[in-house]
């Protein structure tokens, strides 16, 4: 299976492919609308020289735009998620539940708090087919 | 009053009709802090723990901890403290709202009340006096109409009430402040009942002092930000303690059908927090100096369940209510909570004893006839109003239910009891521990029966805090795992039952560092407790109230899942998953302390500084 490494265009491709096609997911996610922004904080030392910024953007149980951003338009989603590199991978290797490090405070959300958690089960959905994204690490290279 | 407390007890005489009050030394205070844990002291002291739970003898304590009117975020609880007679052991339950700072106020750090009135009677206190006076104008009336006529004269007086349910001694029957906030397990409002003391009012105009008045503005700053800071915060005031709801059902903890059924995501989505928040909510409210505001205020306008605007239903009513009885109507919830409310029941044991004889009656085991021809079928939201009426009151099949659900089941047969999911006789919270085996033994080994709130397993399994700086934890634990959970359940005890000493709610527990809590007890005390210091004292409450029940004859025997939690689920996250007790026993006995029988051993006692304790248990 084709490896990604995490953070790139075609990392997010992958991602987005696997959400596509998951029927799973359609109905899980049939109520949610909007956009979600991913900013993963600049960590030198983990190769990871200046902060990550990702949109993705979901419609129903569709998926849209998935794109490697610039900070203007991450700023236009619905929902921001922001933490730290080593949080992010271990949300995306699901060693971190997202609900319980947005709870600790590990990931910050900007948004409406209500929506995120009446869909739950959509994030958690989402995050499940990320782990199936063969994944390169960039401290891990 | 310059180190949180107020420097003196009320102590009442009911039969006598005498006032008066008494004094406690620091290094006691020290040692037990307050809450819960300084109520268990003095009963062990002095008290009777043979009386019926019923009886005169039998002392009904309130106690505030430190923190209470300090303004502290969170710290407006008290506990409430007696002989339980719904489990015939250590019963205690606190809550927050606003009696506990105005009792501080009015210049006392605590009550306790002996013996029984000859008739119903009113404790009035304000600033340093206390009177008794007939309650004939309120007896009979429900909380809501007794909190009405006994804040007339002055809107800031406080009230603590019960309601028909505890005057004719349903055994879960709870005690209710200004209307919205209760002390709802082990049945406290039945012996309030038993003693004929309808309501306690307090007014006081007395600002509790601190030690370090400079540093705690610092420390309370902290605390602010802290909170501003917390998602968990913002989803409480969001969303309330339903908030739990969706998560919940994701993770199996969510109980359904009377514990049988391990998911169902449609009936979750019309009970959970945002769900009432987008129909019935009509604002959020806080207890005393909370800035979280997690209680919901809520009004249904129209329909066969309308109400008027009130208190709202916590995520646990939610569930008694709504999942275990399999009712999808969130306005008959809030229903069954006002009613709840108004009779003073504990919608937590109000709502298992009803999903108890649903079952039965599903089963064959309740006809129609035995149920007052109340059709008792599952989310049949009519007749589960009429049945609160009966209980209340004690109506035909509604006296068999106002016993509790134990003594229900019995009372149908011997088999019946199979139904009912309880630990030492306190129904199970609304946590299944299926899906997280920590909160399986730490409802094992509550002292007061089933709880969750003895202790903060769920902030800890479900990943909801992150405490290194107190002990060693994990970030994540698989919740399907019993092995290991003793430590945590151990360690998850010693900080949960300090906030309770505090008078801290665990919610503000859970948003709060440790450092903020440990600094601001200090700041206020004039202490100088470390971690250890304080995790000492929840140890210590915990063995204390472990070794009154020993005396109350509690062993081994009693720390036992029900058979509803033995029984695996076929579907939902915690499927196929049961709690290994005798592993989990092991280990955390193990840890605790105790002997194989359960009884607690001396060298634990005299480590923990019991020796009064030690000599009645080895005498
Ligand atoms: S968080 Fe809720 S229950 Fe706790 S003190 Fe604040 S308002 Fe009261």
């Amino acid at each position: 299976m084709a490896t990604h490494k995490a953070f790139t265009q075609e990392w997010l491709d992958a991602w987005k492919q696997k959400i596509a096609g998951s029927q799973e997911y359609k109905e899980i996610a049939k109520e949610w609308e909007g956009s979600v922004g991913l900013i993963c904080n600049a960590d030198p030392s983990k190769s990871i020289p200046n902060p990550v910024y990702l949109f993705t953007d979901y419609w129903h149980g569709d998926v849209r735009d998935f794109l490697v951003c610039d900070e203007a338009k991450v700023q236009t989603a619905k929902f921001i998620m922001t933490g730290d590199y080593a949080r992010w991978k271990q949300v995306a290797k699901k060693e971190l539940d997202a609900t319980k490090a947005l709870m600790q405070g590990k990931l910050k959300l900007k948004g409406d708090l209500t929506y995120v958690v009446r869909n739950v089960k959509t994030i958690n959905k989402v995050i499940d087919l990320l782990t199936e994204v063969q994944t390169v690490w960039p401290d891990d290279v | 009053m310059q180190n949180g407390y107020a420097g003196k007890f009320l102590q009442v005489d009911l039969t006598g009709g005498v006032c008066s009050s008494f004094t406690i030394q620091e290094e006691r205070l020290k040692k037990f802090i307050g809450g819960s844990s300084l109520a268990a002291s003095l009963y062990l002291e002095r008290f009777n723990l043979d009386a019926d739970p019923l009886s005169a003898e039998n002392p009904l304590m309130l106690m505030n901890g430190p923190l209470v009117g300090s303004g502290f975020p969170g710290s407006s609880r008290f506990a409430m403290a007696a002989k339980s007679p719904q489990t015939g052991i250590w019963g205690e339950a606190a809550c927050g709202g606003n009696f506990g700072p105005e009792l501080k106020r009015a210049g006392y750090d605590g009550i306790v009340i002996t013996g029984k009135s000859p008739h119903p009677v009113i404790l009035s206190i304000t600033n340093n006096s206390a009177e008794i006076s007939s309650a004939a104008y309120c007896w009979g009336k429900d909380i809501y109409e007794t909190t009405d006529i006994l804040k007339a004269p002055d809107k800031n007086i406080k009230v603590l009430a019960i309601g028909p349910a505890g005057e004719n001694r349903v055994i879960f029957s709870a005690i209710a402040n200004d209307k919205a906030h209760f002390i709802g397990r082990t049945g406290l409002g039945a012996v309030m009942g038993s003693k004929n003391l309808k309501a306690i009012t307090a007014r006081g105009n007395q600002a509790p002092g601190k030690a370090n008045e400079e540093k705690y503005k610092e420390i309370f700053k902290a605390a602010i930000a802290e909170i501003k800071n917390s998602a968990f915060a913002e989803s409480l005031h969001l969303m309330g303690s339903d908030a739990a709801m969706d998560l919940g059902m994701m993770t199996g903890d969510v109980p359904i059908k009377n514990w049988t059924v391990g998911e169902d995501f449609e009936l979750s989505a019309k009970l959970s927090g945002p769900t009432l928040t987008e129909t019935y909510l009509t604002k959020a409210h806080a207890c005393s100096n909370c800035p979280v505001a997690c209680k919901r205020v809520v009004a249904v306008k129209d329909g066969p369940f309308r109400t008027e605007e009130g208190p709202g239903p916590e995520y646990e009513t939610c569930c008694t209510f709504g999942t275990m009885i399999m009712n999808s109507d969130l306005a008959a919830v809030i229903k069954a909570n006002e009613l709840c409310n108004r009779y003073g029941m504990d919608t937590i044991s109000a709502g298992a004893t009803i999903a108890v004889v649903m079952e039965l009656y599903e089963k064959g085991i309740i006809s129609l006839e035995a149920a007052d021809h109340l059709d008792l079928a599952w989310g049949n939201m009519e007749a589960v109003m009429a049945l609160l009426g009966k209980i209340a009151r004690r109506e035909g099949f509604g006296d068999i239910l106002a016993r509790g659900s134990v003594s229900a089941a019995t009372h149908f047969g011997a088999g019946a009891l199979d139904s009912v999911a309880h630990v030492k006789g306190l129904d199970l919270p609304m946590h299944d521990p299926r899906g997280f085996h920590g909160m399986g033994l730490a409802y094992m080994m509550s002292n007061r029966g089933a709880c969750h709130l003895q202790h903060a397993a769920m902030g800890m399994e479900q990943g909801m805090v992150s405490w290194p700086q107190l002990f060693e934890m994990k970030e994540d634990y698989d919740g399907k795992t019993s092995q290991g959970k003793a430590q945590l359940v151990f360690d998850s005890e010693n900080y949960g039952i300090l906030g309770n000493s505090l008078s801290l709610c665990h919610y503000l527990l859970y948003c709060l560092k440790p450092e903020t809590v440990r600094d601001a007890f200090n700041a206020i005390t004039g202490f100088d407790f470390g971690f250890k210091d304080l995790l000492a004292c929840g140890a210590r409450d915990w063995t204390l109230k472990r070794g009154i029940n020993n005396l109350l004859g509690i062993t081994v025997k009693d720390d036992v899942l029900p058979k509803k939690i033995l029984t695996v689920l076929t579907e939902g996250a915690a499927e196929g998953s049961v709690p290994d007790m005798k592993l989990l026993r092991d280990e955390y006995y193990a840890i605790r302390g105790l002997t194989t029988e359960g009884v607690v051993s001396k060298e634990k006692l005299l480590e923990l500084g019991l020796p009064e304790l030690k000599e009645k248990l080895y005498p």
